[in-house]
């Protein structure tokens, strides 16, 4: 059974416009899908229904097989969501007192609360900052911050919107890092990017939305060449196959 | 934003940062009382030196919140002048300045004292509480109030404080880059206003929106962890501290 899963998900916009249109697509637990696309395409939108953030105007989502309507709650619990600007899923005022939210809003007791912040700032070495103003830290480290306020929550997936955008050098090996990291220990990974030259390497699939519509899903290895026919850079100079994609060392 | 450290929180392991925030906050009230209902040169020396010690005890960055000040010091001035002027009296017995009377001066000074006072008060507390505190204390208080959704009103309060340097960063972006394209050229100050306050009124709205969103995404709802307060022996030592005062200064 997969552990993530849509069937014919369609979203309308108000104004009649399609945002995504009959995504089909499962997730095996355990994968680390790249889910790309041009700007526009669908890409947030798909990933903000997977978190039940948005309602769909038709089709479903599943988590372990189960409507992601029928317990919000424990489905939010289950998929973390990492936005793209990561400034504004800053909600505390120190590094601590944001990564406490979520276990708040879980209702656990304050020392539970206590040890979990602690272990996900361990967990992404943020510890050091824990007293700090959020709004200091690079955009490397708020990225951190973000994981670590979704690790607290506990989640078996993780999915990243566009963690990339904005990072220099470092801050893209800091967050690469960390997200194989995250991988290694077990969670299901969905990542949504259009730099394809930073990641692409460490996936099990690369899945395509183009206008809405999934247009691809298959192999990285497979897929890739096609990319560009849908509005993804397939960068430039010597490609030396997929393996080569990583800006890992 | 960074850079200003008035009304910021400092992380430190004082006396005052361990004390029971709703002890704290209830003194510092106390205190704010006090400042307001003091009238001598020595109940305000005495206050300005409790607050002054409560600073250096809290181990504030005291130069840094001093250059701070002077964000205040034309306010000040304004109403130390708009007293001196307006208010009918004497004249200046060694310094006649035209217009300005001995008993408006002294009423202006005693103003602005007082308002340095609270300052201070606003200082000590916002320095020594980080502001998931004083949400939690404002919800601890708020709680037994009927008809009042303390837990809400406490998180509006949090995302309020959250906001702010965000739209002071959004701002002043927006002026540099309006700036880059010689908007000070615009001789019509409302359109130059305009041209500043709808993009950042649609770009704050849009930054909630995304907040709100950050927050539903991490499971948000009112039935929350709550807070635990511990009180100790030296917390009521100090909240006694403050009651005196405050009942010295109102009953004299």
């Amino acid at each position: 059974m997969p552990i993530l899963e849509t069937r014919n998900l369609t979203h309308i916009f108000p104004n009649g416009a399609a945002a995504i249109q009959d995504i089909n697509f499962s997730v095996a637990a355990g994968e680390f899908v790249v889910l790309a696309g041009a700007n526009g395409s669908g890409k947030t939108v798909l990933i903000r229904h997977l978190n039940g953030l948005l309602k769909p105007t038709k089709g479903h989502v599943f988590i372990e097989g189960a409507p992601i309507g029928k317990d919000i709650v424990q489905a939010r619990k289950k998929i973390g969501l990492i936005f793209q600007d990561a400034n504004s899923q800053i909600v505390g005022q120190t590094v601590a007192e944001d990564v406490a939210f979520g276990p708040e809003n879980l209702n656990l007791s304050p020392a539970e609360v206590k040890r979990i912040v602690q272990e996900a700032l361990e967990n992404v070495g943020l510890s050091r900052y824990a007293d700090q103003d959020p709004h200091l830290l690079s955009g490397g480290q708020q990225r951190k911050l973000a994981i670590a306020g979704i690790l607290a929550m506990q989640p078996k997936i993780i999915l990243f919107d566009e963690p990339f955008t904005g990072l220099d050098y470092p801050g893209v090996l800091q967050v690469l890092g960390e997200i194989m990291r995250l991988h290694k220990t077990g969670h299901t990974i969905i990542l949504v990017t259009h730099e394809l030259e930073k990641v692409l390497a460490h996936a099990d699939r690369l899945v395509i939305i183009h206008e809405g519509r999934l247009v691809e899903d298959g192999l990285p290895a497979e897929v890739f060449p096609r990319a560009e026919q849908y509005g993804v850079r397939i960068p430039l100079g010597k490609i030396e196959g997929v393996e080569s994609m990583t800006w890992l060392k | 934003m960074a850079e200003m450290t008035f009304f910021h929180y400092f992380p430190r392991d004082s006396l005052i940062h361990r004390m029971d925030a709703r002890l704290k906050l209830l003194c510092m009230i106390l205190l704010s009382v006090a400042a307001t209902l003091a009238g001598t040169v020595t109940e305000f020396a005495f206050l300005t030196f409790v607050l002054g010690g409560a600073i250096c005890l809290a181990r504030l960055p005291v130069v840094a919140l001093l250059k701070d000040m002077r964000l205040f010091a034309l306010l000040i001035l304004l109403l130390v002048a708009a007293n001196a002027f307006f208010v009918p009296g004497r004249p200046l017995p060694y310094l006649s300045i035209p217009g300005v009377s001995q008993e408006g001066l002294v009423m202006g000074l005693r103003f602005a004292w007082r308002l340095l006072l609270i300052l201070m008060v606003c200082m000590v507390m916002t320095g020594a509480t980080s502001l998931l505190t004083f949400k939690n204390v404002v919800e601890w208080y708020l709680r037994p109030v009927p008809l009042v959704p303390a837990a809400r009103v406490a998180t509006m309060m949090n995302l309020t404080f959250v906001l702010f340097p965000v739209i002071f960063d959004t701002y002043a972006e927006m002026r540099a880059a309006q700036k880059a394209r010689c908007i000070e050229t615009r001789k019509n100050i409302i359109k130059r206003v305009m041209f500043t306050v709808a993009p950042l009124l649609s770009q704050t709205l849009r930054k909630a929106d995304e907040i709100a969103y950050a927050m539903e995404a991490r499971c948000y709802t009112e039935e929350r962890t709550r807070a635990v307060f511990r009180t100790k022996a030296q917390d009521w030592v100090l909240t006694a501290v403050c009651l005196v005062i405050c009942l010295a200064v109102a009953l004299r």
